[in-house]
């Protein structure tokens, strides 16, 4: 019936006036640009193996004679290497490892001005000498741990087709040394990791994956896979992405922590894109067991997964939808709730991508019970969660019905929504100020203005948007001085009028004035 | 410009006329500068002089001269030309810093921000060595240039406190941090060591001061966006550091100064507010710090003085306090009962004593006092901070802390009690802490909405406020009444009905108080006690209970509008207003003495209005006084235009323009009293109202449209006859109108009023053009607001001359014009019209050309009978269309109907709305039916097969319910 549909598109173009849902919901990085601390809680990037480690112990039996070997000088190493004596290369190598391997500062820099990397690299072709190709694996893996040059001085020695290679050798060590050093390389950024894609890493990373790896071996595979995942600008290549899917589908159902964590921020590398790279997350049918994952009690689980989430609801409706199908909103409350303020961010922009959704799936939010950890988030959160928040409930108010909002209003968010506008931050004040006119235009569709206004003076709102309209930022205090004008300029209406309608003589209530002198 | 000396003498000589107080000589001598300073080398003549001149003066004129100069030009604007040549931009900038850090301070000012204002433009890409060139100044060791650059960075950066995050933004910070973070730290440590060196020496501590508030200032800039790597791993020096600094204190930076902040207040004002953008923004990092900063400020608060000078300090420390108590997770730095009872004690009762201060403002300040304690205007008080913690406290511990307080309005009330001569300042203190413990929630409209329900507010009104008001002397401890009164007045929906009746005499005694504030706030008072609400929407104090009072009131209000300082008070004025309106006729009596008293307040008034409010609320007065009587005395109408047009000629002709509106809307609602024919002493005045002049003022357009629509509506028939003359003119007024977006729907008012009330034969020779005249307004330039009058002006001709006369005009301009405004116009817009009067217009007016305009039948125009009739169905089943083209967001701000800016509609001479449809038509819906039915007999078969071919389902099912509703079918 066509009267209906002209109806409800005019219901949609009003509900969306001046704003369009995509606009609503906002991807992860809205800036490059970072002034904080690297997070703490991010994957690492690059690793080195600093300490023996058991498997070391045990497969290289001359280690376990330890103080056999004898310091070196660099000067002493960078003879030995380039020598031809094979147990002088290798001591040589081995003590390169070592002080590589060192606590603290390790002097990679020396070691690449020393130039024995190329020679380094070539010891890795060494099929004949197992001992060899570890060491110089290792004193590799260490060297590609360190900053971009660091990196980039490994792989400009040609190491990439070199450990590529090593994949294939029979030592176990020897394999999983290679590994490691890939996924620092890979690590590094777009660039390196599109050259080891380009040089066909993935099969036999994948190869090496089997229900017998060692859980050891298997976390390193898992790290290197999910650091070929990473890193935007561009974005790993499509077909890549689809060969690794899979078995990261699968490891996110082992049982070791660490192997869960790093695919889980693989899948939260994948899904931080476009649309159509969510879709082909969505399309794995993984979006349930990351919402399981989300839930665990291990952090490093945790957090890897509720930021996969996260990002899928930046995506469509429908995309956000397979999230709320999968149950993302009953494990977000005990999210929003959680000790960490990191945590409590990460949910609270996930909610307020799902606030961003059409009112169906802003009543869902309302069905499972977000609004009230929404508005103690709001009271009582972290600052960087208390943004967050506020950021869902302007979505909540630009696209929820107005009985949704009036619920909104019921829970309580008017006080501490109020109470942020003394926040020192230009952009979560501007945004609040959106959300009380939002809250206006509620008000007045139900004539309720007036009833808005006291509350919003009562919660000592007024006294703070008043303020506001000193406040440096141009925006801000325009935003300010609208509601201002719009809704408190006027005296309170003389709302005593005597004998109103009696005779109609007095009849003149229904004209609302502005007193502007 | 060359850079001679023949032109620096010129330019020293212009400069100087410059600073002559005899405009000729100066205003001539700016005109020149203005002339020549798109010439080359300009500038740098300026710097030469600024640097290099012999004479003071002429250095300090040619800095602020350069700093107008650049702040007027270094901006490049898009597609304008370059107003400062390349050459010059490059040489300032090679120039200037040193030249500013070698400067003496006066004029090292100047050019800091003349420095800012180029960095805001050029700074990072176009002025990449600036930030090492000002760090490497740190290294001089001399703190005269060391403040420079500070001061200069400070202006730089500032902006980071309240620009949004972008990434241009935040490249540009991380770009200063990495030059400028470390070397400002070493200086922070320098600086704070060198103090310690220094400690003896008055004159280096003021210039080290100076540089530790400058450098506490830039932390707070570059901490603000969030918190850079390089402060996560310096927080402990500069924490520790802050906090040392917080607790410092040096006999040689104390100041005698009563009122002025001292460098040591100003650095650890400064202080709190890093510690609270860390405590707001930074709590996971700064957790561990927090608690030392609590107890060092905790510590500073209980040992600074009462003096002026402290109060930013003061009231900056307690506002962290009360931002900090209120977070649940250090809920435990507050809970012992010995750190509440010290916070209480120390803390908040000193600051919320009476100072000498605010008893120099209550009684020579009295207008500020009244704001400040009133309006809430008092942000930044002690008083308002105190109140803050108090009530940022009672968010956990709101029973210890009643508790504690309890005990201190005791012993307060009992020293007062001992000699209250002495000791009144203690009472005033008790009822200070009672308020701002007793109120959570308070609006200016009904005072506490949420009281704290462990304090007996009744009680304490009728044991200790009560008898203050009732004593003898009203002019007794005027500070006490005050407190008093605003007791009553914010507590007013706490304190039962009948104490409230008890107050009303002790308030209107105190009218008579010779205190500014304290009759103020009697006045106020009664105000606020008048409006509030009772049982179905009365007042809860009827006029019945008023009526002892009456005549004690007005005298009272009246006679306080007499007393020294407030004859034209606001409070007073207002409280007349409301008691007319709430005694209604029990007034009658006294309208003779009213109405002069407040014609001569008028007259006298209108010699200078200086006062808006005061003169608003005289307006309402004045029109509640002629309701009120000629309700119930219609004839008393003539005495009150005998009384008032005589004034209200004199503002006209003094042509008093803030008044004008006020005077218009009198006298409509004068004249719409008037049952019969519009008298002569109106009429005289008619052609005057159509001056130009009057609507040139946008203030004067809505309340002379209703006044004309008055004028209208009581004697169209008269200037029909008498004034058949003035009519071109009349429609002049609506062209005026109409030609303007913002007043269309004003033309659109006057013009309905025309056609409603005008004989139709005067119009006749009009008709055409007034059409002709819409048609281009449409043609030219449409807006919304224009289509919707439009839409509702139309179908009133319908209504009014019949559905044929509207399509004979239409298609009388133009061949099948009719068609097309149907077609173009009314079809696909009428959704947009809003209003139920004006809903209801167009609906009659559809359904007449529907049904009562044969060329709808039986020629072209049949096609678009389904589309007309679909169209009004949906004007009455479908939600008002209120989307607007993006492009005319603007307009309709500022326009909308209703909204004006310049003008002051008085609620009291409010107009009627007007139905011009009225009971002719009372269900719409219905009359559709009806008129169907009816067209549907003329010509039968012909309506069914209409509906049946093209109007669509939904639609055709409504129609069948007006039908059955109306109880006829179609045949």
């Amino acid at each position: 019936m066509p009267v209906v549909t002209e109806h409800s598109e005019r219901m949609r173009k009003f509900k969306n006036k001046g704003k369009d849902a995509a606009a609503l919901r906002r991807q992860r990085v809205e800036v490059n640009i970072e002034l904080r601390k690297a997070k703490k809680d991010e994957q690492i990037l690059k690793r080195r193996s600093i300490s023996f480690s058991l498997m070391d112990e045990n497969l290289s039996p001359r280690e376990a004679k330890g103080n056999e070997i004898i310091q070196l000088s660099l000067e002493e190493i960078l003879q030995a290497v380039n020598g031809s004596n094979r147990e002088l290369q290798l001591q040589a190598t081995q003590a390169t490892r070592r002080i590589l391997s060192r606590q603290k500062d390790p002097p990679i820099n020396q070691i690449i001005e020393l130039g024995i990397i190329p020679r380094l690299v070539e010891f890795l072709t060494h099929a004949d000498n197992a001992p060899l190709q570890f060491e110089a694996a290792w004193a590799l893996t260490n060297i590609a741990s360190g900053t971009s040059d660091h990196t980039k001085a490994v792989v400009e020695a040609g190491a990439i087709p070199a450990f590529i290679s090593l994949l294939s050798s029979p030592h176990m060590h020897i394999c999983e040394q290679s590994v490691w050093a890939l996924g620092n390389i890979a690590g590094d950024g777009p660039l390196y990791r599109d050259a080891l894609i380009n040089c066909n890493v993935i099969p036999p990373l994948l190869a090496l994956v089997s229900p017998v790896t060692p859980i050891g071996f298997l976390r390193n595979i898992t790290w290197t896979l999910s650091n070929l995942c990473r890193n935007k600008n561009p974005y790993p290549p499509l077909d890549a992405v689809k060969t690794m899917l899979p078995v990261f589908t699968c490891l996110l159902e082992h049982e070791d922590k660490d192997i869960i964590s790093d695919s889980c921020w693989a899948v939260s590398y994948l899904t931080d894109g476009s649309n159509d790279r969510i879709q082909i997350v969505v399309d794995t049918g993984i979006l349930p067991r990351l919402v399981e994952l989300m839930a665990s009690p291990e952090l490093i689980v945790m957090t890897p997964a509720l930021r996969a989430i996260g990002n899928v609801v930046t995506g469509t409706d429908e995309q956000t939808q397979a999230a709320i199908d999968a149950g993302v909103l009953a494990v977000l409350p005990h999210l929003l709730q959680h000790a960490k303020p990191t945590i409590q961010k990460e949910a609270a922009w996930t909610l307020s991508n799902i606030a961003a959704g059409p009112c169906r799936q802003i009543q869902q939010l309302i069905t499972c019970g977000l609004l009230p950890p929404l508005v103690e988030l709001l009271d009582k959160g972290d600052f960087k969660a208390q943004k967050e928040a506020v950021w869902a409930v302007a979505n909540f108010t630009t696209g929820g019905t107005v009985e949704q909002v009036v619920e909104l209003v019921q829970s309580g968010v008017l006080k501490p929504l109020l109470n942020l506008l003394l926040a020192k931050d230009s952009k979560t004040i501007l945004v609040i100020l959106d959300t009380i006119s939002n809250l206006f235009m509620a008000a007045e569709k139900l004539g309720e203005t007036e009833r808005l206004c006291l509350l919003v003076e009562e919660l000592d709102g007024l006294e703070k948007i008043e303020a506001l309209q000193t406040h440096d930022n141009n925006m801000v205090y325009r935003a300010a001085l609208t509601i201002i004008e719009k809704y408190f300029s006027g005296e309170e209406n003389p709302d005593l009028q005597p004998g109103t309608g009696q005779d109609g003589l007095y009849d003149f209530s229904v004209e609302k004035q502005d007193f502007n002198f | 410009m060359e850079l001679s000396d023949a032109n620096l003498q010129t330019l020293t000589e212009y400069l100087k006329k410059t600073l002559d107080p005899d405009p000729a000589i100066r205003r001539p001598a700016e005109k020149f500068l203005e002339s020549v300073e798109g010439s080359q080398n300009y500038p740098l003549l300026l710097l030469t002089l600024l640097e290099k001149s012999q004479e003071n003066v002429i250095k300090v004129c040619a800095s602020v001269t350069f700093k107008n100069y650049i702040k007027r030009n270094w901006r490049i604007v898009e597609d304008e030309p370059n107003k400062i040549c390349e050459s010059d931009r490059i040489a300032i900038k090679a120039n200037i810093v040193p030249l500013m850090l070698s400067s003496p301070e006066q004029i090292q000012k100047q050019l800091s921000d003349a420095i800012s204002i180029i960095g805001r433009e050029d700074f990072p890409q176009k002025w990449p060595d600036l930030l090492t060139e000002m760090v490497n100044r740190f290294q001089s060791g001399d703190f005269h240039v060391i403040n420079g650059v500070l001061r200069t960075a400070h202006s730089l950066f500032k902006r980071y406190r309240h620009e949004f995050k972008s990434n241009e933004l935040w490249t540009e910070i991380k770009l200063v941090l990495d030059a400028f973070a470390l070397p400002l730290t070493n200086l922070f440590k320098a600086t704070i060591e060198l103090c310690s060196t220094h400690a003896n020496d008055a004159s280096a501590l003021k210039v080290l001061f100076s540089s530790l508030i400058l450098i506490a200032k830039l932390f707070y800039s570059l901490n603000f966006q969030d918190l850079p790597e390089f402060f996560e791993d310096n927080m402990e020096t500069w924490m520790t550091n802050f906090h040392s600094l917080l607790t410092l204190d040096n006999k040689l930076l104390q100041t005698d100064d009563e009122e002025e902040a001292g460098l040591l207040e100003l650095l650890k004002s400064q202080i709190c507010d890093n510690a609270a953008l860390y405590a707001q923004k930074y709590d996971e990092e700064f957790q561990p710090y927090l608690p030392r900063f609590v107890t060092a400020i905790w510590n500073l608060l209980v040992t600074t003085g009462q003096e002026v000078k402290y109060d930013l300090l003061v009231s900056n420390a307690i506002q962290f306090l009360a931002s900090v108590c209120e977070r649940p997770h250090y809920k435990h730095l507050f809970e012992d009962q010995n750190t509440l009872t010290s916070i209480c004690e120390k803390v908040i009762v000193p600051n919320m004593e009476f100072r000498a201060a605010d008893e120099e403002a209550f009684e020579d300040n009295s207008e500020e006092y009244i704001r400040r304690d009133l309006e809430g205007s008092d942000i930044d008080t002690r008083r308002r901070a105190a109140c803050d913690l108090v009530r940022g406290l009672c968010k956990f511990f709101e029973g210890p802390v009643t508790g504690i307080f309890s005990g201190y309005v005791n012993s307060m009330l009992q020293e007062y009690a001992k000699n209250p001569t002495v000791n009144w300042k203690h009472k005033d203190a008790a009822i200070y802490l009672v308020t701002s413990l007793a109120s959570k929630a308070q609006t200016q409209k009904h005072g506490i909405t949420q009281a704290n329900e462990l304090v007996n507010l009744t009680e304490f009104f009728v044991n200790h406020i009560q008898p203050d008001l009732k004593s003898a002397s009203v002019n007794e401890f005027p500070v006490l009444k005050a407190d008093g009164i605003k007791y009553i007045m914010i507590f007013r929906n706490q304190v039962p009905k009948e104490q409230l009746l008890v107050s009303i005499p002790l308030l209107i005694n105190h009218l008579q108080a010779e205190s500014i504030v304290v009759h103020t706030y009697a006045a106020h008072a009664l105000e606020r006690l008048f409006t509030m609400r009772g049982a179905n929407n009365t007042t809860l104090i009827t006029a019945a209970e008023m009526a002892p009072f009456v005549e004690v009131l007005l005298t009272n209000l009246f006679k306080a509008l007499t007393l020294p300082g407030s004859s034209e008070n606001e409070y007073i004025m207002k409280a007349i207003m409301r008691s007319f309106s709430l005694l209604q006729e029990s007034i009658i009596p006294y309208i003779p003495s009213v109405i002069t008293q407040l014609t001569q307040k008028l007259l006298a008034v209108s010699k200078n209005p200086s006062k808006p409010h005061f003169n608003h609320y005289m307006f309402e007065s004045i029109c509640l006084s002629i309701r009120i009587t000629c309700k119930a005395n219609p004839d008393a109408l003539g005495s009150f235009e005998e009384a008032l047009f005589m004034v209200f000629t004199e503002i006209l002709q003094n042509d008093v323009q803030e008044f004008i509106p006020y005077v218009f809307q009198v006298m409509s609602l004068l004249l719409e009293m008037h049952k019969n024919e519009i008298p002569s002493s109106y009429m005289a005045l008619f052609p005057h109202l159509l001056q130009p002049v009057l609507w040139e003022r946008t203030g004067n357009i809505p309340p002379l449209v209703r006044l004309l629509q008055a004028y209208l509506e009581r004697g169209a028939n008269t200037i029909a006859s008498a004034a058949a003359d003035k009519i071109p003119g009349l429609l002049g007024v609506f062209q005026k109108l109409i030609a303007s977006k913002a007043n269309d729907h004003q033309g659109f008012y006057l013009l309905n009023s025309i056609i409603e009330h005008m004989p139709p034969e005067s119009l006749d020779q009009y008709r055409k053009q007034i059409f002709i005249l819409l048609f281009q307004r449409l043609q030219n330039s449409k807006t919304t607001k224009f289509i919707k009058s439009f839409l509702v002006f139309i179908n009133l001709y319908c209504i009014k001359y019949g559905a044929l006369a509207l399509q004979e005009v239409f298609d009388s301009i133009q061949p099948k014009m009719f068609g097309m405004v149907l077609e173009k116009i009314i079809i696909p817009e009428i959704q947009k019209v809003s209003g139920q009067v004006e809903k209801k217009i167009c609906a009659v007016g559809i359904t007449k050309i529907l049904t009562e305009c044969p060329p709808m039948m039986d020629t072209e125009y049949t096609k678009l009978w389904t589309p007309l009739l679909q169209a009004l169905i949906g004007l009455f089943e479908l939600p008002e269309d209120d989307t607007i083209p993006d492009e005319e967001h603007f307009i309709d701000i500022e326009d909308t109907p209703g909204y004006q800016t310049a003008f002051s509609q008085l609620a009291f001479a409010g107009k009627k709305e007007h139905d011009p449809v009225g009971q002719m038509v009372n269900n719409p819906r219905i009359h559709l039916a009806q008129s169907l039915h009816k067209l549907s007999t003329a010509c039968p078969g012909r309506v069914p097969s209409m509906l049946s071919t093209s109007l669509n389902a939904e639609a055709l099912q409504y129609l069948q319910g007006y039908l059955q509703a109306a109880s006829v079918t179609l045949l």
